[in-house]
């Protein structure tokens, strides 16, 4: 096994990236305080399970209006297991947004986000925005009543906008009326076009949080990491 | 604090070993779980059964001995969550209690062929294949006795499942 590791490892340096990567320093804490630092890694986590389980979903899945509701329903009663799936992505969704803002939260509590961290603070404001895009696009798709009139209000409230409210309207359904371009558009979206900008945000974000370390737990009177804006 | 200690290999746990083994392993059981069931449901078709597929035909009044029988009928068929609709037919026999059911089709090359009541033999006109009334080829290209799909009758009624059992040449 060992010779061939060594093997991997000149040629591609992996190990040094696992080193970069897991056996960076991160700032000592105290206590409970050290858990709220897990969270962005729960989101990870999460975003994960969202990964695998959307794409078991989407095999039996199929955006149309005379096959939704009955295909999502083929999930539940003739696919081993397909409850269960189901059931992860339906809450993992919930859990998606509650872990996120919780995130955001400890960053801004913790002046996470001051200097030299904007960056990932401002991707991050992004990725929160993908994954209320998530939720919204997702919410449409079992096609049911529920998912219709949630989605018919959503997308009257984006109407209100003034001026542009009604081209956002149109845009965001497809068309004049909700129906089977919305779903398919909504289909898109959420698994093609959010998933690939998701990936590359989380990438620029983790990328980040490496490259400037974890921040320390604030300190009265203190710059963040004792660094002063140049 | 003892994480000054080097992790401990040998007799030696340090709790920072410990918490590393414990964490590991819960995170081994969680992933377990996920791609256990993940796996499962991937390969589920594997395992699905097929819809049985038994189609109300007619009824067994209608069907006299040694007057073969061409039924038609639309056959609702489950595909995944969609139902397809498809006119299909049947030919019944019977023969004492005994009812048979021919797939419509010729095995020579798949003409529907028809039942010649002067001759009493099935009769196929693309390319003059015949076929005695049990099936059995008579003369000409067919190169097996007609296909057969189960039937059974219940409370009076022909009920076919379309899936064609294959003769033997
Ligand atoms: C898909 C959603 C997100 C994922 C997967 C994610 C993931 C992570 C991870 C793994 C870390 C390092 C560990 C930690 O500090 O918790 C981190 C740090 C950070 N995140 Fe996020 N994050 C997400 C959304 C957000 C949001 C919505 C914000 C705020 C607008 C944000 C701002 C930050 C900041 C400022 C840091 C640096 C923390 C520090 O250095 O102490 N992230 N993120
Ligand atoms: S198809 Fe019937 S004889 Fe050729």
């Amino acid at each position: 096994m060992k010779p061939v590791l060594d093997w991997i490892f000149e040629r591609t340096g992996i190990d040094r990236v696992w080193e970069a990567l897991m056996e960076r320093h991160i700032p000592e804490a105290e206590g409970s305080v050290s858990w709220l630092y897990t969270l962005g890694s729960a989101a990870m986590f999460v975003f994960t399970v969202q990964a695998v389980t959307g794409a078991l979903l989407a095999m039996n899945y199929v955006p149309s209006p005379d096959h939704a509701y009955d295909s999502v329903k083929f999930i539940g009663d003739k696919v081993i297991l397909g409850g269960f799936i189901r059931g992860l992505h339906h809450w993992g969704a919930s859990f998606m947004v509650v872990i996120v803002v919780l995130h955001f939260m400890r960053t801004y509590f913790m002046g996470a986000y001051k200097y030299p961290r904007e960056g990932t603070w401002m991707v991050g404001i992004a990725l929160l925005g993908v994954v209320i895009g998530f939720g919204f696009t997702g919410y449409l798709l079992p096609w049911d009543q529920k998912a219709y009139w949630a989605t018919m209000v959503g997308t009257n409230i984006a109407g209100q906008t003034p001026f542009v409210g009604p081209i956002i309207s149109k845009i965001l359904k497809g068309g004049v009326d909700m129906g089977a371009a919305t779903l398919t558009r909504f289909y898109a979206i959420h698994v093609l076009i959010l998933p690939a900008i998701i990936g590359i945000l989380i990438g620029a974000h983790l990328f980040l949080v490496v490259w400037h370390g974890i921040s320390e737990p604030p300190q009265r009177a203190k710059p963040s990491d004792g660094q002063e804006k140049p | 604090m003892e994480h000054e200690s080097p992790s401990g290999s040998g007799a030696e746990m340090t709790r920072r070993t410990f918490l590393t083994w414990v964490s590991g392993a819960c995170a081994a059981a969680i992933g377990a779980v996920l791609s256990a069931s993940g796996l499962a449901y991937f390969v589920s078709p594997a395992f699905r059964k097929d819809d049985e597929g038994w189609v109300d035909v007619g009824r067994l009044a209608d069907l006299k001995a040694g007057a073969p029988l061409k039924l038609d009928y639309v056959e609702r068929r489950k595909d995944a969550w969609a139902t397809t609709e498809k006119r299909a037919s049947v030919w019944l026999v019977k023969d004492g209690d005994k009812v048979t059911a021919f797939d419509p089709r010729c095995t020579h090359l798949g003409c529907p062929f028809r039942w010649d009541d002067a001759k009493k033999q099935f009769l196929c006109p693309c390319h003059a294949g015949v076929f005695a009334v049990d099936g059995k080829v008579v003369s000409g290209p067919p190169p097996r006795p007609l296909d057969r799909y189960s039937v059974k009758v219940e409370a009076g009624r022909l009920l076919v499942n379309s899936k064609p059992i294959r003769s033997e040449a």
